[in-house]
């Protein structure tokens, strides 16, 4: 304790002495004014773009609006029919959960498992790891949505390759079964940005910790489990926030791979494709409005049960 | 000092270069209504590639013939066509000529985005009931293009070469239908599937007009569940006897667009769509098709098939040049030499005048259709009214309730009643 205050000490006495302090404030006084003129435009680029259409969005939740006409006062009418009169909304709401709760996981299982193989040392990592992220930097395009829908389709390569062992595939896109794990396969293929986090994170634990666990005779399961997960935790946890807040907001995959109609049989209507076909389609703006709120707070409630249950199982390391 | 100043005039000079193209963006934004003294018009349409560049042929010969007036075409694809126009008029910034389609007419007139166009459009050659559906309340909102008819086609090779026999279309019921597309299956080994399923709204309001019920009445469905079963129960059975391919793969094929379906990969023999779509299968297949009637209901009396417009042309109520507005449209839909760029892109022309000047330079599948048209006009019923505000989400309800009952997850009698229920929730607002 005694070493730390001794050694701030003479950091905070450093900048004491300045004697013409008050030139100094004033200038740094003109040098804040300036700055802030400096981010004049950008502030109001944040109010005109982002802050506004967001109070108006909250606004027009509680209108029926229609693009085309003004917007009428409804109260919380909208609010009230998504949750007593609208089964496509209960039904879009489950959709979108089954989607977030099978794919996040597997997707991070899957980032995990390929960022411990690249972190042994490869040859030629750095190739593999351009490799496995480019899926990341695809998946979310409207061309790998159509090329989704020609490898899933009933004459499309993965059932080509059944039919090699004589097995007659079903139409996978088509059939209301299957669809939405065509599209949970496609957001686990996006791998790529979590693997590389967790590879960044698999970098920071030091290896000393693995030689005195060798010394110690722990095999490579039980290094795993005692030293690489604890430690990768507060990653993990990272991860899982960002992936699941990101998970809620698909939208292209399903988009594309449904023609824009979540079809089959609604099995592919995402939260935020319903979303969108009541704000365009159907040309009621309020709806749609209040639907992104709820998913808002759905979004908020989740991520914060999140950091609540982060206490229990997330380690930091200098905490302890 | 002399940084500070620097500093101070660099960030006030920032903000007014900001401010000067904010400006900047809202001026041009906001209607423009000189381009060098001329008048701007801004016309919106949707469509191909090919139809943007015909288009923009036609503008340039309106516009030398009328140098005062600059018309700005704004073309997007189909699917994201409202998005756009919807925006534009929330924004109050709509184009001054806005093309639509039928089930797209009254969401926009209803809620008074359009001017009324009687006697400011030339409308004399257009037939007086094909015209009518442009109007709306008493008001002449929109000008039909062109018309089709939804009608079945068909590849007659392969109907032969899977040793069936082309029907007699007079007469054929939907037995003779469901029949023809299993023994073309089973006929040519597979290789070739009968038909395709259409979950087309104009298909379920010919069946219902055969027997003798309107697919809207007022703003509610005039289909009884019975019917909707019955039409269902067409399907099942294509679906059963192998004459369309099964579920999975209908929603497949279905979510596609007409170049990649059955009949224009020379997969099917038979198809559903609106006349004027045979050029465009025609070309994908690159054999011979043809149109025919669609089947009957045993004992019916009509044929249910009508004609309808292929789009409209309207003009925004807010527009400040609304003469321009009308001298465009009245171009559009009366000048031969706009149609003989047009020819049948936009339907076959509207216009009596316009359509016999062009007959002769149409291709071969729109003289096709020209053909078929003229043959069956005794037999068509009265083009329809533009169906009620919120029909245009009715073929997204029809084809997902209708997917419902081809993979048996919900009962023809479930689905039927929940399908006039949300029906009609959606065109009753």
């Amino acid at each position: 304790m005694t070493d730390v205050s001794v050694a701030v000490k003479p950091r905070g006495a450093a900048t004491q002495p300045a004697r013409g302090g008050h030139r100094s404030t004033q200038r740094s006084r003109r040098e804040a004014r300036a700055a802030y003129l400096f981010l004049a435009p950008w502030f109001a680029g944040l109010l005109v773009i982002t802050v506004g259409p967001i109070f108006a969005s909250l606004y027009l939740s509680f209108t029926d609006y229609s693009l085309l006409e003004e917007a009428k006062w409804v109260g919380f009418d909208n609010y009230i029919t998504m949750f007593t009169e609208d089964p496509r909304f209960l039904s879009s709401l489950k959709v979108t959960t089954i989607y977030v709760v099978v794919s996040v996981p597997l997707q991070l299982a899957f980032a995990l498992a390929l960022a411990l193989v690249l972190d042994r040392g490869l040859r030629g990592l750095s190739i593999y790891r351009s490799i496995f992220y480019l899926p990341s930097l695809l998946g979310g395009s409207v061309a790998i949505a159509i090329l989704w829908r020609k490898v899933f389709g009933s004459d499309g390569l993965v059932n080509a390759v059944l039919a090699i062992f004589g097995i007659q595939g079903p139409g996978w896109v088509g059939d209301p079964d299957t669809a939405l794990g065509t599209l949970i396969l496609l957001h686990v293929w996006t791998f790529g940005a979590p693997m590389i986090i967790f590879l960044a994170g698999l970098r920071q634990i030091p290896s000393s910790y693995y030689e005195a666990a060798a010394v110690d005779g722990a095999g490579i399961w039980r290094q795993f489990r005692s030293i690489t997960m604890p430690l990768l935790t507060p990653i993990i946890f990272f991860n899982l926030v960002l992936e699941i807040i990101k998970s809620f907001q698909s939208f292209t995959q399903a988009f594309i791979v449904s023609s824009g109609k979540g079809g089959p049989a609604d099995s592919t209507l995402f939260y935020t494709l319903y979303l969108y076909l009541k704000g365009f389609k159907s040309y009621d703006m309020g709806y749609a409005a209040a639907m992104a709120w709820v998913l808002l707070l759905i979004i908020a409630g989740l991520t914060a049960v999140n950091f609540l249950a982060s206490k229990y199982w997330v380690f930091y390391g200098d905490t302890k | 000092m002399s940084s500070g100043k620097k500093m101070w005039s660099a960030a006030l000079l920032a903000t007014a270069v900001l401010a000067v193209t904010a400006a900047c963006g809202s001026g041009s934004g906001g209607g423009g209504d000189s381009a060098g003294g001329k008048t701007v018009l801004r016309f919106s349409y949707w469509g191909s590639d090919a139809r943007q560049k015909m288009t923009e042929e036609v503008i340039k010969k309106f516009e030398a013939k009328n140098p005062t007036i600059d018309v700005q075409g704004e073309f997007s694809d189909f699917a994201s066509y409202y998005e756009t126009l919807s925006t534009k008029v929330a924004g109050s910034d709509a184009p001054d000529v806005i093309t639509l389609e039928i089930r797209g007419l009254r969401e926009y007139a209803d809620r008074g985005t359009l001017a009324d166009l009687a006697s400011k459009v030339n409308t004399a050659d257009i037939d007086a009931k094909v015209l009518g559906t442009g109007i709306i309340d008493g008001k002449q909102f929109a000008i039909p293009t062109g018309v089709n008819a939804f009608s079945l086609v068909v590849n007659p090779s392969l109907i032969q070469s899977s040793k069936a026999e082309l029907p007699d279309d007079t007469k054929w019921t939907w037995d003779d239908y469901v029949a023809l597309a299993s023994k073309v299956s089973s006929g040519s080994g597979g290789k070739v599937t009968g038909t395709q399923l259409s979950w087309n709204p104009a298909y379920l309001q010919i069946y219902a007009a055969q027997k003798g019920e309107p697919f809207y009445n007022g703003n509610k469905l005039g289909l009884s569940p019975q019917t909707i079963k019955d039409w269902w129960a067409i399907m099942q059975s294509l679906i059963k006897d192998k004459g369309a391919p099964d579920a999975a793969k209908s929603s497949e094929i279905g979510a596609t667009s007409i170049d990649q379906s059955l009949l224009a990969t020379n997969t099917g023999a038979m198809g559903m769509w609106w006349s004027n779509q045979l050029g465009a299968v025609t070309k994908a297949s690159g054999q011979q098709l043809d149109l025919l009637r669609m089947p009957k209901v045993q004992g019916a009396t009509s044929s249910g098939m009508f004609l309808q417009p292929a789009m409209f042309y309207t003009a925004s109520s807010k527009s400040e040049h609304a003469a321009e507005a009308a001298k465009f449209i009245d171009y559009m839909i009366n000048d031969a030499e706009a149609g003989s760029i047009i020819l049948s892109d936009r339907g076959l022309p509207a216009s009596s005048k316009v359509l016999a000047a062009v007959k002769d330079k149409l291709p071969d599948a729109d003289k096709k259709t020209l053909e078929f048209i003229d043959k069956v006009k005794s037999e068509l019923a009265d083009p329809p009214a533009a169906p009620p505000k919120g029909a245009s989400a009715m073929e997204d309800i029809l084809t997902r309730y209708s997917e419902e009952v081809m993979f048996g997850r919900m009962t023809p009698d479930d689905a039927a009643q929940k399908f006039i229920t949300e029906a009609n929730a959606s065109i009753a607002g």
